[in-house]
């Protein structure tokens, strides 16, 4: 049976011309936009705005060109940079960078896109020195490995952990014996089980716990 | 993806927990390479002896001087640190998961646990990453209000850093006055909010609820009596010898590293940078009020202390111009579909009732596709949310980019050539939150 699928407010697509009250003048970039596809003619995948935010799609190949020339242009800080897992058959992940001229007040956003067969990409970190921790946390959230990185650790799991949680088909309970934890009693051995109440088959009881004392 | 291991059995007399981690952690901090190691090699005048003065500590995650589970390893000269190695991590929530997995409203309370000292500004700047991604508007008396609130927020995480820093210097009676001022604003956020720490005030598309009489007699009250509190910290802090000889030429950035490493707030101003995000991408009503950005240039941890101690003026000086021009109106949007209706309307009318109970389930939806970047000034530097909506109610993705993390990076470039005595100091002057860096 189809199921009704009923949504409060319609799903409309994204206008990228659509008026957006929040909207800040320094996100809108399109000279940066012509000067890279000047510079790299095919490496520029595309662009599109959103709320007067530019974005840009560079090739993965020369994702750490196209930074190198934006530095050279005054894009000098970089303020962000993240991973996206798009769930999708082909080019599956995107990686951001969001970088600021802080002199002349402008920001811009690059993208780059990584298949899921190659999960290799070149490192910000020879442009941005402050690339190097945001890129260990995308390796340690979603698997991609940044070519060129001197320290490719995880960040925020340990290095025990052999999942990327932010990946989509990681389950939000997370994986029961992923991660060694101390027992729930002093003296007791080593939990496996991060979540053993979540992911135990039954529960004790389905009782509530009597009140003592009374 | 590989199976998952199984760990080998720890040995009976030495337990690690997690040992590969140990192990790359501990093997990142012999293979660094070591700026002040080939400073010494170039001979200027130190003979480079590893001999018998070579000593790795590791400090944290539970040392009380790293401001929470912050862990260094640093490996010693005599009493230099030349290499540190800072491990994260051990906070780590999942908050971006979690919210892949919460509407936008719900989502706004797991805000307050981030930067757990100014959670009024995580409130207010999660609020506004999503009226941007769905186009909400706001009233002005909303606007009015988050700013305020905001302003406080930078006050208690300001008077927090100047308690603890000072504290973690040797001068305990500044931390008793640091929360004494502390308390106050923590009543100010009980008459706003309903809750002192956590207070989860701020609503997509406006605000809970008004701001009493009461708590505006109290903001009134505070912002009379607290420049002359401020000025008299500073009279004994800015000249004290104590504090300027553990604070002055210690921890020096200077513009361009403080750019390359990518620090945030203060720590960028007091390299001379006047990067502010309430001035590169005003927000709220900030262009609207009349303030200063206090820069300093020399870059060390004294210049940092300077911008702290004036921006709590400044800020100040914004929640009185908010008082005067605060005019009263709605402080919520009015369309039942883009921000959650008032208690009476879902009480006492049906279409309200609807709308509550259609928002509380489902929620705003922003189209399909949209993504925004929208960032504010947190006190700690600047707060980005990267959104990115599929259409349905939930984020398909929340980037959630916080300052302290950045300041962490650079924390590890500080501590390299840094005395090991200044070490307590210069995670001071770096304000780290460790709920705000590890997410």
């Amino acid at each position: 049976m189809e199921s009704l699928k009923f949504h409060f407010t319609p799903v409309d697509a994204a206008r990228p011309n659509a008026v957006n009250p929040h909207a800040q003048p320094t996100t809108d970039r399109p000279e940066a936009v012509a000067m890279l596809r000047d510079a790299f003619g095919d490496g520029v995948t595309g662009d599109e705005t959103y709320a007067g935010e530019t974005t840009v799609f560079v090739a993965k190949g020369r994702i750490a060109e196209a930074l190198q020339r934006l530095h050279a242009d005054g894009y000098s800080y970089l303020a962000d940079l993240g991973g996206l897992d798009r769930f999708t058959e082909d080019d599956r992940y995107e990686v951001f960078y969001n970088v600021c001229d802080l002199h002349r007040g402008r920001r811009l956003r690059v993208k780059t896109r990584v298949d899921e067969s190659d999960l290799h990409l070149p490192s910000a970190t020879g442009v941005y020195r402050s690339a190097n921790w945001f890129e260990r946390e995308v390796f340690d959230m979603f698997g991609l490995v940044f070519d060129g990185h001197e320290d490719l650790r995880r960040m925020f799991m340990p290095e025990d952990f052999q999942y990327y949680p932010l990946r989509k088909e990681f389950p939000l309970l997370g994986i029961p014996g992923s991660l060694p934890l101390p027992g729930h009693l002093p003296g007791e051995d080593l939990s496996y089980d991060p979540f053993p109440a979540a992911s135990s088959p039954t529960p004790k009881s389905f009782q509530e716990p009597e009140v003592s004392g009374e | 993806m590989s199976e998952p291991h199984t760990l080998a059995a720890p040995a009976d007399d030495l337990f690690t927990f997690w040992p590969r981690h140990q192990e790359a952690l501990y093997a990142r901090l012999e293979s660094k390479h070591a700026w002040l190691e080939e400073r010494h090699g170039l001979g200027d005048g130190r003979v480079h002896d590893a001999l018998e003065h070579e000593m790795t500590l590791n400090i944290g995650p539970q040392h009380p001087a790293t401001h929470g589970v912050l862990r260094a390893v640093v490996k010693l000269d005599g009493e230099t640190i030349e290499r540190c190695v800072i491990d994260i991590g051990y906070l780590h929530r999942g908050t971006e998961k979690l919210a892949e997995h919460k509407t936008y409203q719900e989502f706004m309370p797991y805000t307050d646990r981030m930067d757990y000292i100014a959670p009024y500004a995580y409130n207010v700047g999660w609020c506004l990453a999503v009226e941007k991604l769905a186009a909400i508007e706001v009233p002005e008396r909303a606007q009015w209000i988050r700013m305020i609130g905001s302003e406080l927020a930078r006050l208690s995480s300001h008077m927090l850093w100047m308690g603890v820093g000072l504290m973690d210097a040797g001068a305990v009676s500044v931390f008793l006055w640091a929360f004494q001022a502390r308390e106050d604003i923590y009543k100010i956020m009980d008459e706003i909010a309903g809750a002192r720490f956590t207070v989860s005030h701020s609503r997509i598309g406006g605000v809970a609820n008004d701001l009493t009489p009461e708590a505006l007699r109290l903001i009134r009250d505070f912002v009379d009596r607290y420049p002359d509190i401020i000025n008299g910290w500073r009279k004994l802090l800015t000249r004290n010898r104590i504090w300027m000889d553990r604070n002055v030429g210690i921890g020096v950035l200077t513009a361009d590293e403080a750019i390359a490493l990518g620090m945030r707030g203060p720590n960028l101003r007091g390299s001379g940078i006047a990067h502010d995000i309430r001035l590169f991408e005003p927000y709220l009503k900030y262009a609207d009020v009349d303030f200063t950005i206090p820069t300093r240039t020399e870059g060390d941890s004294y210049a940092r202390y300077l911008c702290r101690m004036e921006e709590m003026l400044e800020s100040i000086a914004i929640i009185r111009q908010c008082l005067e021009r605060i005019k009263p109106g709605p402080i919520r949007n009015d369309d039942g579909r883009k921000a959650v209706v008032s208690k009476d309307q879902a009480y006492y009318s049906m279409e309200g009732m609807i709308q509550d109970f259609m928002y509380t389930s489902e929620g705003v939806c922003p189209p399909r596709g949209a993504h925004t970047y929208a960032a504010i000034e947190a006190p700690k530097g600047e707060l980005g949310f990267y959104l990115t909506s599929d259409g349905t109610g939930q984020p398909f993705r929340a980037r959630i980019n916080t300052p302290s993390f950045a300041n962490l990076q650079g924390l590890e470039h500080l501590m390299e050539g840094a005395q090991m005595g200044d070490m307590v100091v210069l995670i001071g002057t770096v304000d780290p939150v460790l709920g705000d860096s590890d997410k």
